[in-house]
């Protein structure tokens, strides 16, 4: 199977610079990006599989960066992550068409086992596709 | 600018006791009616000394029936009064409650990034210990900047830390006074972490050494909260500027937030102050926020006044009678 592709979001560059290298030294092709615009632009460059999405940033809301996506790139997964243990928003984010969400401080095992499920998701998904189409 | 005094408080009291309002005028004429008809009735047999007894007899029970009912009235109005106390009193109880989850949740929030950081730190530093081939110099500059932002993020932490004592220490003086610049800090805090997911910049125009306010400090808080929130509410999704403005307005202290949303159009602005009446949907206000903040300021001889331009934001002005008259001695405290 090819490398994954992951693509970070959170508007703590410390954050998507640590969890990026962490991600990386377990085999991942990861990029980062601080707020949704740059988010969304990195997409456009260069599509990937799954998104690892901030819930709360400033300017553009996580939620809103999510509907984006799912408008322009429908293939991609999105997990949410959430700073606070707001469950409205995550449940709005599923509604929107996340495919999951971790709570911050992450443990790298669950973002490990959430990123797998999006990527079996995402194979499911295209496979179906491919039979139908 | 729209101007609510206690005449306002009144029409908030609704509609009185209907049953009792009628019984209240058609008591005393229905007496009055009731003994005319014995008099009449009687009046065959009787002398004329009789009736002009039954007549004054008739006058007198009418209007001993009439002060009867208006007493009977008063004392209605009377505990109609203490029952809106009452809930007014403990719906403030309980929207400060709501806005300590609402502080709580977001203090969660503010925590939880720092740590979150700390956290990745530590399982980088981790993969560095299990890894078994990396360059010795390489880990210890990956070591040492690990380090050196587990320090930032703790310093972060404690930064939030000590914001959240401060909430706990009013700046009230022993003899119930406020020092209205201080408060406003402080209550600024409160909104902080909505300031910077909204992008609202906020402008502080504070007069130094204004004289203390009279006025319990938490409860005066509730009231500046509820308008900053209602401020950045108005500019939520667009940004702008929040200016909190202080100044003497006679033997006042005036305290202003403004903010540069859509204002509030002419048909809503007459109705802001009325109980119940919320533009923000059944969800997200009760519509009793300025009601409460209204009956607040007037327990302590204060006022809140509105000015709105459509297209252009709102200011609240939050007038309060200083604890002193204004040309006695100034207090020192004031501008952090």
């Amino acid at each position: 199977m090819s490398v994954v592709k992951l693509l970070l979001v959170d508007d703590e560059a410390r954050f998507v610079e640590t969890l990026s290298k962490r991600l990386a030294a377990r085999g991942f092709d990861v990029e980062g990006a601080l707020s949704g615009p740059q988010a969304l632009e990195r997409l456009r460059e260069r599509p990937c599989d799954v998104v690892l999405l901030d819930i709360w940033m400033p300017g553009m809301d996580g939620l809103e960066v999510l509907k984006e996506i799912r408008r322009r790139h429908p293939s991609v997964r999105v997990v949410l992550v959430s700073g606070n243990a707001s469950i409205t928003a995550a449940v709005e984010g599923i509604r929107l068409g996340a495919t999951d969400y971790l709570l911050k401080p992450v443990d790298i095992e669950d973002v490990l086992a959430k990123v797998e499920e999006a990527v079996e998701k995402k194979r499911l998904e295209e496979e179906a596709t491919d039979r139908s189409g | 600018m729209k101007d609510i005094r206690a005449s306002n408080l009144w029409r908030s009291d609704g509609p009185p006791d209907v049953r009792r309002a009628v019984w209240a005028s058609v008591a005393p004429p229905l007496m009055f009616v009731v003994l005319i008809a014995m008099l009449t009735a009687g009046a065959a047999t009787s002398s004329r000394g009789q009736m002009a007894t039954v007549l004054v007899v008739a006058c007198a029970a009418s209007v001993a029936a009439a002060a009867w009912v208006s007493v009977r009235l008063v004392r209605h109005l009377r505990a109609v009064v203490r029952q809106r106390d009452a809930f007014y009193q403990e719906f403030a109880r309980l929207s400060k409650l709501a806005s300590l989850g609402e502080a709580a949740c977001s203090i969660a929030h503010d925590l939880n990034n720092p740590l979150a950081i700390m956290n990745e730190e530590a399982g980088w530093l981790q993969d560095l210990l299990n890894s078994t081939d990396t360059d010795a110099e390489v880990t210890r500059r990956e070591f040492a900047a690990s380090v050196e932002q587990v320090q930032i993020q703790i310093g972060r932490c404690r930064e939030i830390t000590r914001r959240m004592l401060t909430w706990t220490r009013d700046p009230e003086e022993p003899s119930g006074q406020v020092d209205i610049n201080t408060l406003l800090m402080k209550t600024l805090y409160l909104v902080e972490t909505e300031l910077v997911a909204t992008g609202v910049r906020v402008v502080k125009q504070l007069e130094p050494g204004l004289p203390l306010l009279k006025g319990s400090a938490a409860e005066l808080r509730q009231v500046l909260l509820h308008l900053m929130k209602n401020a950045l509410d108005a500019m939520k999704g667009t940004g702008g500027t929040m200016t909190i403005t202080t100044a003497r307005a006679g033997g006042s202290i005036r305290a202003t937030i403004a903010d540069t949303g859509p204002g509030i159009p002419p048909e809503v602005l007459a109705r802001i102050f009325e109980p119940f009446f919320t533009t923000k949907g059944e969800e997200h206000g009760t519509g009793l926020g300025l009601t409460i903040s209204t009956w607040i300021l007037q327990r302590t001889g204060g006022r809140i006044d509105v000015e709105s331009t459509p297209g252009l934001g709102s200011a609240f002005h939050v007038t309060l009678p200083a604890a002193v008259p204004v040309d006695g001695p100034a207090h020192n405290g004031g501008t952090p």
